[in-house]
């Protein structure tokens, strides 16, 4: 059994409620991903010891979903809308735009210097304000909506997150 | 014989007792309720639900604490849910004590002097943000249940009936609307739970999640089922892009959902319950765990339950970002702690579900029905609907419409009818599809809307489905193989990987797509999509088996434009990347510069008053085009336009 670290034993603390076999490997990993913004190796160790499985089906069933992460969180996460209605307001080009001022290939992918990312959102049913963005701070859970987007105003949005000149609209939602 | 009556007396206290508890809470409640109807000072409502999150409400409620204190208005600041208006989000209530409610919106920042004017001495000052009544009388404003918008909803709301009128977040103002009153009742009165299921058959209450298999029914299988260990599931994984009508009730009424799973778990001897709610829904979560426990501190829900034997647990799953955990089996496999994969059956649910025990899985709509139908019965609920499918539905409605927002609309309303609610489709703009029932559902083309109602048999002849009540118009604005790529690489990502047939098949069809849309599209492209489409049918689940159902209706009602882009590559509505280019038709538009500076990629050439745009570079993303319209034009690509042959 591997050593009892300090950084093991704040895992635990996260999630010292939870009984194995009990339907609680969800819980467990969403609540070490909202506290570390990603789930490390050592965390996977510890969910799966604390719930009494094996790591290796903690991370086959945590990988089967695309909200965990394994990796930390960019500084910024550009979410981007996929749903119907915001593809019908060109959200292709807006998303092809906004890909190519941060010098980015695809969705996923992030730019050199961890600043941000771009990942695929799902429609969640605020469609009056399609197209739309979700801009993130995954580590302190803030996230901004920006919505009635033309590429132009996109583009500009992304060029003031390149340069750190970005201002939250205050559009939060609980994250 | 003494023994029998011995029991009878005891049995007899005993639902005496749970009555008195029940009326001790009702009391109560009845008492917080009418003081929220009849405040004794005027009250502010922010609408908080996702929608009006997202269009900025809580600023406007932070803003509006901050003034009232400020100004030291008597006024009290709180919440509720959106009425269904989403376009003109956010809104506000004012409630005055005299009990007239008024809706404004949309609200910014900038109204809030005047919506506290308003709600101190009603002077009119925000009259001009006045949409209507929720109750009361005033000179300028009529009742929203006469907006447009709302004309083919009941002339009373019934599934959503709390919606605008109640704090979601209090358990008291669900009691004080006869809110835990069928279960208190089937408590109090001794009924059996063969008595309840029964009466739930009378009824007549349809399944909501696409099938309509009567939920008496399936109840009967888990009841019989043979292990004494049985557990209640609410697929609350709403992952259909464009529907979001479970949304409404998970954070508009989270407490009827509760009620509802509490008498299918006491009608299927159920101990234990989970709602499996996706990740996207952060405030439907946390609302109904915020139910959950005001239910439990209040002993409707937990152990012996009002002083009943009956005990039942309920609980919250948080979904992590996977659209096939809302199939039955996915979900099961999800709350385990698996890979949501869904399973092969036989074994149903019903024989071995979560933890392999005896469950049933109902939607969240058919829960939050079963209170309404307990309390006013069957002839209440075929009041509304049509002969096949009773009663009355959430919808929501997106796309290229003015109006997107959500209503409750009895089954078998004329689609016709819903687009005029919505409407109509954008100015200039003509109907071509409607898109329902999500990515595994359909596109209906325009010109079947004369015969389509709400009810899945009128879509059947289109080789359609109606689906889980989301319907995204689609204008002519944009070419629907835009809609077919995107859905079809939506179930390519989704697909849990188990057959073949639907990971591998679902690849190819999203690569035949784009190749398509670069101008390469081939004959034998038809005949490929159709042996695809064939494969899946040999899916283990729905997911695969009705993936190919938008690519077939493309096939089959949008032959025209497919053929113009397979055949003739032309995309009329100039909106596909590779068969349109972009370029300056007036190069002394001063205009033209800020397209040069706002473009992402660099894609003009030559100098100022002589520039040209470099078709390699150009990513086709629009900017320049939005920037100077009067220079800039797309167009369909010369060289991609050869025929086939």
């Amino acid at each position: 059994m591997p050593l009892e670290t300090e950084a093991r034993a704040e895992i635990r603390s996260l999630i010292s409620d939870l009984e194995p076999d009990d339907g609680k490997l969800l819980d467990a990993l969403h609540r070490v991903q909202h506290r570390y913004g990603y789930l490390s190796n050592e965390a996977l160790e510890v969910i799966a010891e604390h719930l009494k499985m094996f790591p290796s089906h903690v991370y086959g069933a945590a990988s089967f979903y695309d909200e965990y992460r394994f990796d930390p969180p960019a500084s910024t996460t550009i979410r981007w809308c996929s749903g119907p209605a915001c593809r019908l307001e060109n959200s292709n080009g807006i998303r092809d735009a906004m890909l190519a001022v941060f010098d980015l290939k695809e969705l996923g992918d992030r730019t050199n210097d961890n600043q941000v990312e771009m990942i695929n959102g799902q429609c969640n049913g605020a469609c009056e304000l399609a197209p739309l963005i979700w801009i993130e701070k995954q580590i302190e859970h803030k996230r901004d909506v920006v919505g009635k987007l033309s590429v132009t105003k996109a583009i500009e949005l992304a060029r003031a997150i390149s340069n750190g000149e970005y201002i939250e609209e205050g559009h939060e939602t609980a994250f | 014989m003494a023994n029998i009556s011995r029991k009878d007396t005891k049995l007899h206290s005993e639902t005496l007792n749970i009555e008195d508890s029940y009326t001790n809470i009702r009391e109560n409640a009845d008492l917080v309720y009418s003081e929220w109807r009849n405040p004794i000072r005027p009250r502010i409502d922010v609408a908080i639900d996702t929608s009006s999150l997202a269009n900025g409400a809580l600023a406007i409620k932070r803003e509006l604490v901050k003034l009232v204190a400020e100004r030291n208005a008597v006024l009290d600041v709180s919440q509720n849910h959106g009425y269904g208006m989403q376009w003109l989000n956010p809104l506000v209530t004012i409630t005055w004590p005299d009990g007239t409610s008024i809706v404004y919106g949309p609200v910014k920042l900038g109204n809030i002097p005047d919506i506290i004017d308003e709600a101190i001495n009603r002077s009119g000052a925000a009259l001009h943000l006045g949409i209507g009544l929720l109750s009361g009388d005033h000179s300028s404003l009529v009742n929203l249940r006469e907006h447009t918008f709302f004309k083919n909803e009941p002339g009373e709301r019934r599934l959503i009936k709390r919606i605008g009128f109640t704090n979601p977040d209090s358990i008291d103002h669900y009691i004080g609307t006869r809110g835990w009153s069928s279960f208190a009742r089937i408590l109090y009165r001794g009924m059996t739970p063969d008595d309840v299921r029964q009466e739930l058959l009378d009824g007549g209450l349809g399944g909501r999640g696409g099938g309509g298999f009567p939920a008496g029914m399936k109840w009967n299988f888990l009841a019989g089922a043979s292990d004494s260990e049985h557990y209640m599931v609410c697929n609350a994984d709403e992952g259909d892009p464009g529907a979001w009508v479970n949304r409404v009730i998970l954070e508009g009424d989270p407490h009827l959902l509760l009620e509802g799973m509490a008498i299918a778990a006491y009608a299927t001897g159920s101990q234990r319950g989970f709602i499996y709610i996706r990740d996207e829904y952060p405030l439907g979560v946390e609302r109904v765990r915020n139910a959950i426990k005001q239910a439990e501190e209040k002993g409707l829900l937990g152990s012996n339950i009002l002083g009943s034997q009956f005990s039942f647990q309920l609980e919250v799953v948080r979904g992590a970002g996977s659209y096939v955990c809302g199939e039955e089996t996915g979900l099961l496999s999800s709350i385990q702690g698996q890979r949501g994969q869904p399973r092969i059956r036989p074994p149903f649910p019903a024989q071995a579900g979560v933890f392999m025990k005896p469950s049933n899985v109902n939607n969240v709509e058919t829960f939050s029905h079963v209170p309404l139908v307990l309390q006013n019965g069957s002839s209440w609920y075929k009041e509304y609907g049509t002969e096949a499918m009773r009663g009355t539905r959430l919808f929501s409605f997106s796309g290229d419409i003015p109006y997107t927002g959500f209503m409750e609309l009895p089954f078998g309303t004329p689609m016709k009818d819903v687009l005029e609610s919505c409407g109509g489709v954008n100015p200039g703009e003509k109907l071509v599809a409607i898109q329902s029932g999500g990515p595994l559902g359909s596109l209906v083309p325009a010109s079947a809307l004369p015969n389509l109602t709400l009810e899945n048999s009128s879509f059947v002849p289109y080789d359609a489905m109606m689906g889980s009540g989301g319907i995204v118009w689609v204008s002519d604005r944009t070419h629907l193989i835009i809609l077919n790529e995107y859905i079809s690489e939506f179930v390519e990502e989704e697909s849990c990987g188990r057959c073949t047939t639907c990971h591998g098949g679902n690849q190819r069809m999203t690569e035949i797509f784009r190749r398509i849309m670069a101008g390469n599209g081939r004959r034998e492209d038809e005949f490929n999509l159709k042996m695809i489409d064939d494969t899946l049918q040999h899916s283990n689940c729905v997911h695969g088996q009705f993936s190919p159902k938008p690519m077939r209706n493309l096939l089959q009602h949008f032959r025209h434009e497919y053929d113009a882009l397979v055949v003739d590559r032309k995309d009329s509505t100039l909106t596909i990347p590779a068969m349109t280019q972009f370029r300056i038709t007036n190069t002394a538009d001063r205009r033209i510069e800020d397209a040069v500076t706002i473009c992402p990629v660099n894609a003009f050439r030559g100098e100022v008053g002589n520039r040209s745009i470099d078709d390699e570079a150009c990513i086709r993303c629009g900017a320049c085009t939005e920037i100077a319209p009067n220079a800039i034009v797309r167009e369909s690509r010369v060289d991609t336009a050869q025929s086939i042959i």
